[in-house]
């Protein structure tokens, strides 16, 4: 009996896993991104994810729309952000250390978060949809539906990326730039212009993974901290710039969430979460330096 | 004749006294270049050269002479502290490297540069970039690099990075011919590379030089180099040194890569 109440909580864990990992492939996709082809640590990734919960939130509360309608809304709006981003202050500090950049975007990561404290409270916020405790039942395996939209999602953003990358000319392009950026300046590839296209689409999937992760958890303007870890652990092991290798890597630490935390106490599931980042550096030996000699 | 920079007023804008083009302005010219990555350290102290229309110019010097840095401030690679670059008497020193393909110029840099987690069909696409919004003409640009290099046709779908170096030197070459400059600037072409590719490399640069365009070869290899000249310069410690057509340099070859030798 006891095995049986054991195996479906199993099954239920990985269903759940797999679909948070989704998201977590989603939001750290950005950062990926960024990293891998631009060189730039972007530390306030996860309050440009936070601003996209807020997003979905204002809009839910004031015009009432759906977080999908606004999952669709934060792609240009965001987009925009990051083109802004990257045109006012990342150009400015690309070129000089990586040290200032990370100073620089540190900065950019205590203004946007205590500018959403001054206008939104440090309270705990969470988007009241009417499907918000809906279940499925598939099989015996009850699925939340906002964790199913939210995967749902984050899926399609991570496939449409892909293609973007593979298979169009300005795909190639700025996986020619991730891998050798003097030879695409040569080869007449506009590399600055190229990079406010990465850093609006890093930025972009920051903000629909901040509206799809309201869907599931809970948000106020300081606990993104926790999502910008996520992201560099997904990124640490999935490497840098691949899609496919970050959406396993999102998978895993999904899996590793849900599933460890069926085994184990609810308190343990950080400690093995962290403790795959410190075994991944400590087998990478090169840090985040060495996931990115694999651009792309 | 071979002449010393002494002999020539640095940085005076023609140091074509050979009579190879009658316009002092054709072709690709640096003058009075000075340049370096930092202010105490110059890589290049007011050199002039010029690269003339249809010919095969050659630029020689021991290592550390400031050869590749030349062809990275022709190319608009590193800005010069001062000092001009011009093609075809049009100044264009501060014109970007991704602007420099549209004006008929490109370069094939030293090492491998090919993008090798691109298919060889996709690094020529890349090299089609210009061209990209234009898918038909991309398509004819890449079938005429085809037909001209019928083994990047064989390898279209393969992994750049998976083929040997004398593989990805040809689909480097393939990849600039796709935009078919004019004026081609070439650093040290055979470095690692073994020695029969070695030969097809500098056979594709003859084979360049009679079609007729206009090629700046910085290179090591002196006398596969001076064998395709027809001017060469030298440079020392960053400054012009010698300069002469080809004939003045080829008696002279033992004792200069003996004196360089012992730098």
């Amino acid at each position: 009996m006891l095995t049986t109440i054991s195996l479906s909580l199993l099954v239920q864990a990985l269903v759940n896993g797999l679909l948070l990992g989704l998201v977590y492939t989603l939001i750290s996709l950005g950062l990926s991104l960024t990293l891998g082809i631009m060189g730039v640590v972007n530390v306030a990734h996860s309050t440009l994810i936070m601003l996209g919960s807020y997003l979905a939130l204002e809009l839910l509360q004031r015009l009432g729309l759906d977080p999908i309608i606004s999952a669709v809304i934060a792609v240009p709006v965001f987009f925009l952000i990051g083109v802004l981003l990257e045109r006012l202050l990342i150009s400015h500090v690309a070129r000089a250390s990586q040290t200032t950049g990370l100073l620089v975007l540190f900065g950019v990561l205590v203004v946007i978060e205590g500018a959403a404290i001054l206008r939104w409270t440090t309270d705990t916020q969470v988007l009241s949809v009417s499907y918000i405790n809906a279940s499925l039942t598939l099989a015996g395996i009850a699925i939340a539906v906002p964790r199913l939209i939210a995967a749902a999602i984050a899926l399609v953003l991570v496939l449409l990326l892909d293609t973007f990358l593979r298979s169009t000319l300005y795909g190639k392009a700025i996986r020619a730039m991730a891998q050798n950026r003097d030879a695409a300046r040569i080869s007449g590839i506009d590399t600055d212009r190229l990079s406010l296209l990465v850093f609006g689409l890093a930025t972009a999937t920051a903000g629909v993974g901040g509206v799809v992760l309201a869907m599931i958890f809970p948000f106020d303007p300081q606990d993104h901290y926790r999502w910008l870890a996520w992201a560099f652990l997904v990124v640490v092991i999935g490497g840098l710039g691949s899609i496919r290798n970050t959406l396993l890597a999102g998978l895993l630490i999904g899996l590793i969430e849900t599933v460890s935390s069926v085994l184990f106490p609810f308190q343990y599931v950080y400690f093995i979460v962290y403790l795959l980042l410190v075994v991944t550096l400590l087998v990478r030996g090169q840090g985040l330096a060495g996931s990115q000699s694999r651009a792309l | 004749m071979m002449r010393h920079a002494a002999d020539v007023p640095a940085g005076s804008g023609s140091p074509s006294p050979n009579g190879l083009t009658s316009s002092a302005n054709a072709g690709l010219s640096m003058r009075g270049v000075t340049a370096g990555y930092y202010s105490h350290d110059l890589v290049l102290n007011n050199v002039s050269l010029i690269a003339r229309p249809g010919k095969v110019t050659v630029l020689l010097g021991p290592n550390g002479s400031g050869k590749s840095t030349a062809l990275r401030v022709l190319y608009g690679l590193l800005r010069p502290r001062s000092g001009q670059i011009l093609l075809d008497g049009r100044e264009i020193t501060t014109v970007p490297p991704q602007r420099r393909l549209a004006l008929g110029m490109a370069l094939l840099p030293q090492g491998r540069s090919v993008f090798p987690e691109l298919t060889v069909q996709e690094n020529l696409e890349i090299g089609g970039w210009l061209l990209g919004r234009d898918r038909r003409r991309l398509a004819a640009a890449l079938e005429a690099v085809y037909a001209r290099y019928p083994l990047l046709k064989e390898w279209r779908q393969k992994q750049a990075g998976g083929l040997s170096g004398g593989q990805q030197r040809l689909v480097e070459i393939g990849r600039m011919m796709v935009a078919d400059p004019r004026v081609i600037l070439i650093d040290e072409p055979s470095v690692g590379l073994a020695p029969v590719i070695v030969d097809q490399v500098y056979e594709e640069i003859a084979r360049l030089k009679e079609e007729q365009r206009t090629i700046l070869l910085v290179d090591q290899n002196v006398r596969a180099a001076v064998a395709l000249a027809d001017y060469v310069y030298t440079l020392e410690y960053g400054r012009n040194n010698l300069e002469g057509e080809r004939g003045a340099f080829e008696d002279r070859l033992e004792a200069l890569i003996k004196s360089w030798l012992r730098f």
